[in-house]
């Protein structure tokens, strides 16, 4: 019956997930900061730049310092405004932004509760900001453990990216998963270790590239100033994310948070919303 | 027809005494003989593969024959030469081996081409998720791949495609009534050509039927008999059409996800693989009319094939090698002996006696007779002895042996093909069949399988028996 598994295998293998084009739809996004005044009028007005791919038709709240001084008390607020995106940053009435070892508790709360994306970007007084400009969204990047099917990661991504700007959509294999699989395989003596190892990676590397070309063919139809751009690589995840925004000075990095199984963010995306603070990050 | 003219000339046409055989020692093989079919009916049970089975029951019938000496021992005529061989070596009919190894190499690599996924695939999109196009396209290759194939194959192929397919499109309580009218049609593709089915071809090559005049007299039937199986299905398991636009278009979004080409590693093979599996259907078709080619026989033609197509992937041969059904082709190999062995203690002779009876009943009443009882014997255990055993016994006889157009040959054929569908273990394919289903964990016991299949089996019998009595 060994056939009956290499036919299905086959069939499977065929049946590959088409991207689907849907526009995200922001109709009001809101600002929320510890700044006060003018200073926060001010960081509103530069995130409505920085966003200026969302046109005019945005209605942009401004929840500054003095409106919340509690995470229920946000909460509340995000409720009552009803966005459908948020934009903020780090360690919002707190120090903590200057050491690189959290998000603060208020963004903790909030990425996880709120129902809209959250777009978190560098603190407004940290200097560091590795050569991007934090002025536009020309090159954006996608970036996930598990692309093929992905259809929102990749559509809030096109749909983030200026015109005339670059989509990169990147996929990287975990190494280390890969070699404790490979590993295991290794000794069970019923599996061909070497044919396992180059047929397992050459279809964990097919699906996504796969994928990638569906969405390059169908957003070229909806958007065809938007160049898409594919990375696909077998890596240290969280090395491989640094070195690949350096190289392309990505100016939005766009990933998922929620885990249907866990309250907190899933595991990959802590680490990087945390060591990646020179770049907006669009949290999904 | 007079039964008593009706007698088995084997064991002595080479040089054996039959009057030297006594009636226990026949009875003794005949007792051998059910005890192996009943083994093979309890194959599952046994937990034993065919091959070991009938290879167990060869070894002790030898050995027994040897004992009473019932075995033509001695070297054997080939060709003017005198050969010393073995005395199990040329009971075995090597063109049938030769032609099941042949075909099955050669489908094994061509499938590599991604010729048949092309195929599935293909028509799973043309279908555009409708289950009823979905049945009807999956039915109607079911029956091509089954004839062209085989069987096993075909059932294979469609039945992991229907799987993943319906899964696909959320359908998946429609899974079992697929699979099973699948199932049922396998043996009906079977039925279609000269190499569809084993039976076939023993009784076939054993009638002198070419495959041409194969093709014809069993080509109408297998086009009423799919026309008349998926209507059933589509009645009895409650398989329609899509009503709504919106049904349709999410269904046709759903199937557009299939990348057919996805399975075609090199576009050059795959054309050489579909060159190839026409040119194999065209040779073996015309293979009694070729020149050199009619003597050398289909099974030449199949290893041709099998070996040209290997040449693509000559470097790791041995992995087609392995894949081989060792088990199919022991199972053939041993099941010869031991069918040789029977006729050397005349049990065939004495099985003959009895079928003499149903032949005397005349073309019609005995042909019909004999499908309806190849069948039964078939739903219970394997037709390929009960294939290989009635080909033997009607070669014997005096006036059907030498008539290729007898509608005894063609009893045999649809009974032994079609009583397949009447159990599980019928067939090869249903056994496969069921198997997938139980994989997708849906709950068919072998009762369950009889109740939905049995309205279908009776209905493919009686078309059989009204066919041959009123066409052939």
């Amino acid at each position: 019956m060994t056939r009956v598994d290499q036919f299905e295998s086959a069939f499977r293998a065929a049946d590959k997930p088409v991207f689907e084009f849907l526009q995200p739809m922001v109709e009001r996004a809101l600002v929320v900061t510890d700044l006060r005044g003018a200073d926060a009028t001010a960081f509103r007005n530069r995130v409505r730049d920085f966003l200026a791919v969302l046109g005019n038709g945005v209605q942009w709240d401004l929840d500054d310092g003095d409106s919340f001084t509690t995470i229920e008390a946000l909460l509340e607020r995000v409720n009552m405004r009803n966005p459908d995106l948020i934009c903020t940053y780090r360690s919002l009435h707190s120090e903590a932004w200057r050491w690189p070892y959290s998000l603060g508790e208020y963004l903790d709360v909030l990425t996880q509760v709120a129902p809209c994306p959250v777009l978190v970007f560098p603190h407004p007084r940290a200097d560091r900001t590795n050569g991007h400009t934090l002025q536009s969204t020309d090159i954006v990047m996608a970036i996930t453990t598990h692309l093929a099917g992905d259809n929102s990661l990749v559509n809030n991504a096109a749909g983030f990216t200026n015109n005339g700007g670059t989509l990169w959509l990147a996929h990287v294999e975990d190494e280390k998963s890969f070699s404790r699989l490979m590993d295991t395989i290794s000794k069970i003596d019923a599996i061909d270790t070497d044919t396992s190892r180059e047929r397992i990676l050459a279809q964990m590397l097919r699906e996504p590239s796969d994928y990638i070309r569906s969405c390059k063919e169908v957003i070229a139809s909806h958007r065809p100033s938007v160049h898409v751009e594919k990375i696909v690589t077998v890596g240290g995840r969280l090395v491989e994310f640094r070195r690949l925004i350096d190289k392309y000075t990505v100016d939005l990095l766009v990933m998922y948070t929620k885990d249907a199984d866990q309250s907190a963010m899933h595991g990959l995306a802590y680490p990087l919303a945390i060591e990646l603070r020179e770049i907006p990050l669009l949290l999904l | 027809m007079n039964p008593a003219a009706f007698a088995l000339t084997g064991a002595a046409q080479q040089g054996h005494d039959v009057a030297q055989v006594p009636v226990g020692v026949t009875l003794l093989f005949t007792a051998l003989l059910m005890a192996m079919i009943l083994c093979l009916a309890l194959e599952e049970k046994l937990h034993a593969k065919k091959s070991v089975i009938v290879g167990l029951f060869a070894v002790v019938t030898l050995l027994l024959g040897a004992a009473f000496d019932l075995l033509p021992f001695g070297s054997v005529l080939v060709g003017g030469h005198e050969i010393d061989l073995p005395v199990y070596v040329p009971a075995i009919d090597w063109n049938v081996i030769a032609i099941i190894l042949g075909s099955s190499l050669f489908v094994d690599v061509t499938s590599r081409s991604g010729l048949f996924t092309w195929i599935a695939i293909t028509l799973t999109k043309t279908s555009g998720g409708d289950p009823l196009k979905l049945l009807v396209y999956y039915g109607v290759m079911t029956v091509v791949f089954s004839a062209v194939l085989n069987n096993v194959t075909a059932m294979i192929i469609v039945g992991s495609l229907t799987g993943v397919s319906l899964n696909r499109l959320a359908r998946s309580n429609l899974l079992l009534g697929f699979l099973i009218t699948e199932a049922l049609l396998t043996n009906v593709g079977g039925l279609l050509t000269l190499i569809s089915s084993v039976p076939n071809i023993i009784v076939g090559t054993a009638a002198g039927i070419s495959f041409i005049r194969f093709f014809v007299v069993a080509g109408p039937f297998v086009l009423v008999a799919t026309l008349v199986t998926l209507w059933l299905g589509a009645r009895v398991f409650n398989i329609r059409r899509l009503v709504t636009p919106e049904e349709r278009e999410q269904a046709a979004r759903l199937v557009a996800g299939f990348d057919e080409r996805d399975g075609i590693e090199s576009q050059a093979f795959f054309w050489f693989g579909t060159a190839m599996l026409i040119a194999f259907i065209a040779v073996i078709a015309t293979t009694s009319v070729l020149p050199l080619i009619q003597d050398l026989g289909m099974g030449y033609v199949a290893i041709t094939f099998g070996v040209i197509m290997l040449l693509r992937f000559k470097a790791i041969a041995d992995k087609f090698y392995q894949a081989i059904d060792w088990d199919l082709l022991g199972f053939f190999a041993a099941l010869f002996v031991v069918i040789n062995v029977m006729e050397h203690a005349l049990v065939l002779e004495l099985i003959g006696e009895g079928l003499a009876h149903v032949i005397g009943l005349g073309d019609t009443l005995g042909a019909g007779l004999i499908v309806v009882l190849g069948a039964t014997v078939s739903s219970v255990t394997d037709n390929i002895p009960l294939a290989a055993m009635l080909a033997k016994i009607l070669t014997a006889h005096p006036v059907i042996g030498s008539d290729p157009d007898s509608p005894f040959w063609w009893a045999v054929v649809f009974g032994a093909n079609l009583g397949g569908n009447l159990t599980p273990i019928g067939s090869a394919s249903t056994l496969v069949a069921v198997t997938i289903i139980h994989k997708y964990e849906l709950n068919l016991s072998f009762v369950g399988f009889v109740k939905r299949a049995l309205p279908f089996a009776v209905v493919q019998i009686l078309l059989a028996v009204a066919y041959i009595v009123l066409f052939v």
